[in-house]
């Protein structure tokens, strides 16, 4: 278990140094930055000077130890847009998104799994055929739709919402909404082949065959193994989330990180937009690890098969 | 010998019920991207005006049905372009990125997977190692980084939504390729001195495209929403071209004085990815049941 640990932790490591480093790739790749940040009228002088300054007449790999050394200390440069550190920038807008991210997570798996098992035990009834229904309908909306359409409908027409902003817990309510349904209707699909697979299987025919009540059944056999295949599937709930966020703070003009990345790439801000990067990085590893480790925990085959193997 | 009666076997008449609806809706998703397709191609001939074309005194003109006329019969945007015209080409322009971009990603997927499968060891862990950043990162942040670097054009677009699904052509190629190679046919081909190129074009690509096929229908509606998505952001497609996230974006400014420009694009962006996913779904269950 100790080596299936720290396998996992040398992986999470690995893959944001690779983050890391395709940042300082893309953006060195993407042209001489002195010349994408001065005005072509700048004297070579000028440029020379800017070079030097900034550290950009160094070999590439010195370069690129100086930029791991920041990197390491936090220090990702500044905004061009207000002159303070990017990673304050940031920073500031992180509780903010997580207002909207961290209640559209619950309303995902409030909605998701319940639906997903609900369907799958009543499989090819009417039930089942509107739940899935409506969880085509709500994968294949662009959130941005759904977001506009939410505004038309209660925010323009029933004014009960305001349309954008943030203040009161009245603005949180749309955001929500919308990111929670698209990410129920994967879960809720999901969640209902998940349960399908483990209903199929011979262990719970041989529970019913013993004699095991049917609610006793799904609720002692199918659902525990059930919740370790929906398990795999929240590190990409959590991807989606981050990306669904983007959208829907552009919607709602909600001032959180998707807001500030919008407008960041749109103006070049390139320390904001790495920073960014690196957080979602961040937070898409730690996700990562911390489900491989829950799954190792829950899941004991997998814990005996990775010790003894390795 | 146990007896099994004929309603044992044959499909229930509840069965039955959900299958002809089933075919119906798959009829009508068919249908809708056929119209899509047809529209896509004959987008000139349906084009009433250009689509940049400028009618500062008719801005913001209402459809027909809500107090316009005949000559902007959905109504027109903010600098007066018509918005059928607009709405025609933005169909033409998303499809033929979303084509390209699922080209683009399905080329450079299966290479990478038939790569993984041929050399195995350490080309396959570091190819398996991208498949997994891939899958793990939000591409669209990823996508946005990029445009932030580069900047945009619309070659740099184009080949960037290409990059997203890539990995899934790659493990499912790698997966399907590494089992053929072990199957007889494969073994003949190899003793008989084929070239891997021939071994792989020639012999496995055909007994895994259907597979391939519906891989890529599933991921056909995802690139279309990234497409939209970062077009609606004003990110995507730059003005003057068009495409349907593009003419939701711009629209939303008018939402309330103007509704007719967004409701439209928004409608054939929904419907479509709708259609592609009842369809990909069907052909996945008529086809390979072990895809999700």
């Amino acid at each position: 278990m100790a080596r299936f640990i720290l396998v996992r932790f040398a992986r999470a490591f690995l893959t944001i140094g690779v983050v890391v480093t395709f940042a300082f790739v893309v953006l060195r790749a993407s042209g001489d930055p002195a010349l994408a940040l001065l005005s072509p009228e700048t004297p070579a002088e000028a440029v020379e000077a800017f070079r030097k300054a900034w550290g950009l007449d160094a070999p590439l790999w010195v370069q690129y130890v100086k930029y791991l050394f920041a990197v390491v200390h936090g220090d990702l440069g500044q905004s061009m847009r207000d002159g303070r550190a990017a990673i304050t920038v940031v920073g500031e807008r992180i509780p903010v998104t997580l207002m909207l991210t961290a209640p559209a997570l619950i309303l995902n798996l409030m909605i998701g799994i319940p639906a997903g098992i609900y369907a799958a035990l009543k499989r090819d009834s009417l039930g089942d055929r509107l739940v899935m229904m409506v969880a085509v309908v709500g994968f294949t909306v662009p959130s941005f739709v759904l977001g506009l359409l939410f505004i038309l409908a209660f925010a323009v027409e029933l004014p009960w919402f305001p349309s954008g902003g943030a203040g009161t817990w009245h603005h949180v309510v749309l955001p929500v909404i919308t990111l929670g349904l698209g990410g129920a209707a994967v879960l809720a699909r999901f969640s209902r082949s998940a349960m399908l697979e483990v209903l199929g299987q011979p262990y719970i025919r041989a529970a019913s065959a013993k004699g095991v009540p049917w609610a006793s059944v799904v609720t002692g056999h199918a659902l525990p193994n059930a919740a370790i295949a929906v398990l795999t599937i929240v590190g990409f709930m959590v991807g989606n989330l981050i990306a669904g966020t983007v959208l829907v703070e552009s919607v709602y003009s909600w001032p959180g990180l998707g807001s500030l990345l919008v407008v960041s790439v749109a103006s070049r801000d390139l320390a904001v937009v790495q920073c960014i990067l690196l957080v979602v990085a961040a937070t898409m590893i730690t996700t990562n690890l911390t489900i491989d480790l829950l799954y190792g925990m829950l899941d004991p085959r997998l814990r005996q098969l990775r010790s003894g193997r390795r | 010998m146990s007896r099994i009666f004929a309603d044992q076997v044959l499909p229930s008449s509840k069965m039955r019920k959900v299958w002809w609806w089933r075919d119906r809706a798959i009829g009508i998703a068919v249908t809708w991207l056929l119209l899509m397709l047809l529209v896509a191609i004959f987008a000139d001939y349906l084009a009433p005006y250009d689509y940049a074309a400028l009618d500062l005194h008719h801005r913001l003109a209402a459809p027909l049905g809500l107090g316009g006329t005949i000559a902007h019969p959905f109504g027109s945007d903010e600098l007066g372009r018509d918005v059928l015209a607009r709405l025609v080409i933005s169909i033409r322009i998303s499809l033929l990125i979303a084509f390209a971009a699922t080209l683009i990603g399905a080329i450079l997927g299966i290479t990478l997977g038939f790569l993984a499968a041929h050399f195995r060891g350490w080309v396959e862990q570091l190819i398996l190692g991208c498949v997994d950043f891939q899958a793990s990162m939000p591409f669209l942040v990823l996508a946005l980084a990029v445009l932030a670097f580069f900047g945009n054009s619309l070659l740099l677009f184009v080949g960037l939504i290409g990059l997203h699904g890539w990995e899934r052509y790659a493990r499912v190629t790698r997966a399907l390729a590494m089992s053929a190679n072990e199957q007889a046919y494969v073994i003949a081909v190899r003793q008989l001195g084929a070239s891997p190129w021939r071994l792989y074009l020639r012999h496995i690509m055909p007994n895994i495209a259907s597979t391939l096929i519906v891989t890529m229908t599933l991921a056909f509606p995802d690139i279309i929403l990234l497409e939209s998505g970062l077009s609606f952001l004003g990110l995507g497609v730059q003005p003057p071209l068009t495409s349907l996230g593009n003419m939701v974006g711009y629209g939303r400014d008018y939402l309330t004085r103007a509704p007719w420009i967004l409701v439209l694009p928004s409608l054939v962006i929904s419907l479509t990815t709708l259609s592609i996913s009842l369809v990909g779904d069907w052909l996945r269950d008529r086809i390979d049941k072990t895809l999700s």
